[in-house]
């Protein structure tokens, strides 16, 4: 019988060398993003933190994980679409009472909200899809919560403690209004809650 | 962009072991094809290119046969494309190569040289002068399975010898002997357990000139393994089974071997594991072993 105590740290570098940046002339849709995060980020490793890794490094981390995980250019944008709009919410607009971003936008329902952008990781029938995104259905689950805590989790995004991956600021749709978030949550509470 | 990747082991005798386990350059040609030079991990199967770094490895050690001298190439040295293609609804991924390839091992067995291993580990030199190329292709039908095969064909050499007494004889004249792998690999997600597993094999034909001219040999293994993250905690659970069968009987290995993992992060992992091994008795193949081990990677 032999034990082994092994140390690992594992140093990976990636540089930026030209090559990519013309790459991202071409916009990425960060709710596609949001699907194709949730659909292959966590098939090798466990899924990482959208939060972890500033913008700049999201990029080169991202391009070296489309060479990895055998993306399309246009997935690797919509993946950094989706992971920038996470970590830079915009700056609500403190000076109008609410804070809808742009008049000019359509409103979109709840309905639509959800089947657009919350979908990907909590799935058609509210359990979750990826380990770490909760169960609505579940009595004592997060819709136990009230709404005030709620909105604010949805639109600032939220990690509560242990869990593996955070809910990102507005589920990656970082144009979401106030109307948009309460009328979703009100679909939520609707479809999956008691 | 510039890749590399570089392991740093701290062993328990206090010494410290450096790999660099690839450097490569990409440069991106498309949306669906990228041109990668150097030295890189093999692209046969998954274990090498998409699980061996140890915060991603579910257990402390490698599938016997997925090491060094097994039967999974490591890494090659040459060009490489990849990328992904959707082919309808469904996804799918390739990667095509062409690299110097590996090098043989032989050693004396008492009555002649005898093929002892592949050294698959990107060279650098080509020392010779024989080719290889191959690929992998996989698809997912959905995002919770992928099913993908990989083969590599062409010619290789034998550049390394020991003879009865620890000695290497001059090569010269040898035979280039044909060098065949094929694999099968798949991951499969149900609820919160994982499934994955692969079978490779490597089949070197025989040499008929040369100093080490002896017959061929096939070294094949597969894998497969089941992990657990348990809801709502950091633990997660693990269990592989895996055979190794290679040419020669001493380093055969069945095993099987269960973990328990603690996440501190994503990229910050703590292991304990049991392997239980049954290997020709007497041989290090047939030792059981416990594992701890504490993983980060950036
Ligand atoms: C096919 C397997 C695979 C898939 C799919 C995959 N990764 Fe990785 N990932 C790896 C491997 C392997 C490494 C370790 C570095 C290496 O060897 O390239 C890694 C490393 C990382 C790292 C550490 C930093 C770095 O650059 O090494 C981050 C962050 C990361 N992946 C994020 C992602 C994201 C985001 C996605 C989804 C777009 C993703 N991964 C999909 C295999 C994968
Ligand atoms: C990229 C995946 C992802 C997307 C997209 C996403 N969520 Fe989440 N969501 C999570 C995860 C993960 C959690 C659990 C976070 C935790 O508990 O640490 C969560 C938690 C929540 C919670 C519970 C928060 C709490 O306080 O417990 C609500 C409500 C929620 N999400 C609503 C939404 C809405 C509305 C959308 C769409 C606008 C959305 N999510 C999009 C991953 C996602």
């Amino acid at each position: 019988m032999k034990n082994i105590l092994l140390y690992t740290l594992l140093v990976n570098l990636s540089l930026p060398l030209a090559g990519f940046s013309a790459d991202l002339s071409k916009k990425g849709n960060s709710a596609v993003g949001a699907k194709v995060w949730s659909d292959n980020c966590g098939r090798c490793h466990n899924i990482r933190d959208a939060r972890e890794l500033r913008d700049d490094q999201w990029k080169t981390t991202v391009f070296h994980m489309r060479v990895r995980a055998g993306l399309t250019g246009q997935e690797t944008r919509d993946v950094i679409a989706f992971l920038t709009s996470t970590n830079n919410p915009p700056r609500r607009n403190i000076f109008s009472g609410s804070s809808s971003t742009s008049s000019s936008k359509t409103k979109l329902s709840g309905k639509q909200v959800y089947n657009q952008t919350c979908i990907a990781c909590h799935g058609e029938n509210g359990k979750g899809t990826l380990p770490g995104v909760p169960d609505f259905t579940r009595n004592k689950g997060p819709l136990a919560k009230n709404d005030k805590t709620l909105i604010k989790n949805i639109t600032d995004g939220y990690q509560g403690p242990g869990s593996p991956m955070a809910m990102p600021a507005k589920g990656g749709k970082a144009d979401l209004s106030d109307n948009e978030i309460r009328a979703v949550l009100v679909y939520i509470r609707r479809e999956f809650g008691k | 962009m510039l890749e590399s990747e570089l392991e740093i082991e701290l062993e328990a005798d206090g010494s410290t072991k450096t790999k660099l386990e690839y450097l490569t350059i990409d440069w991106f040609v498309n949306d669906y094809i990228a041109l990668i030079a150097g030295k890189f991990l093999s692209p046969i199967g998954q274990f090498r290119q998409n699980l061996h770094p140890s915060w991603i490895n579910k257990l402390p050690s490698a599938p016997p046969g997925f090491g060094h001298d097994g039967a999974a190439p490591i890494s090659d040295t040459g060009l490489q494309i990849r990328g992904g293609f959707p082919i309808g609804k469904i996804r799918s991924n390739y990667s095509l190569f062409v690299s110097n390839g590996p090098e043989y091992i032989t050693e004396w067995d008492g009555a002649g040289f005898e093929l002892d291993g592949i050294d698959a580990e990107g060279k650098g030199a080509d020392r010779d002068g024989e080719k290889v190329w191959g690929g992998r292709f996989a698809i997912l039908p959905f995002a919770k399975l992928e099913i993908g095969i990989s083969a590599a064909t062409g010619k290789a050499t034998v550049t390394s010898i020991e003879d009865e007494l620890g000695t290497a004889p001059t090569l010269s004249n040898e035979q280039p002997r044909d060098y065949n792998v094929f694999g099968f690999d798949y991951y499969y997600k149900l609820g919160s357990v994982l499934f994955r597993g692969e079978y490779i094999k490597s089949k070197v034909g025989n040499a008929t000139s040369g100093v080490s001219a002896s017959d061929g040999g096939v070294w094949k293994t597969w894998y497969t393994q089941a992990s657990y993250r348990i809801p709502r905690t950091r633990l997660e659970g693990v269990i592989r089974y895996s055979d190794f069968d290679a040419l020669s009987a001493s380093k055969d290995q069945k095993q099987v071997a269960i973990g328990l993992n603690y996440l501190f992060a994503s990229n910050f992992i703590a292991k304990l594991s049991f392997e239980s091994n049954d290997g020709q008795s007497g041989a290090t193949s047939d030792d059981d072993r416990w594992y701890i081990q504490m993983a980060y990677g950036f």
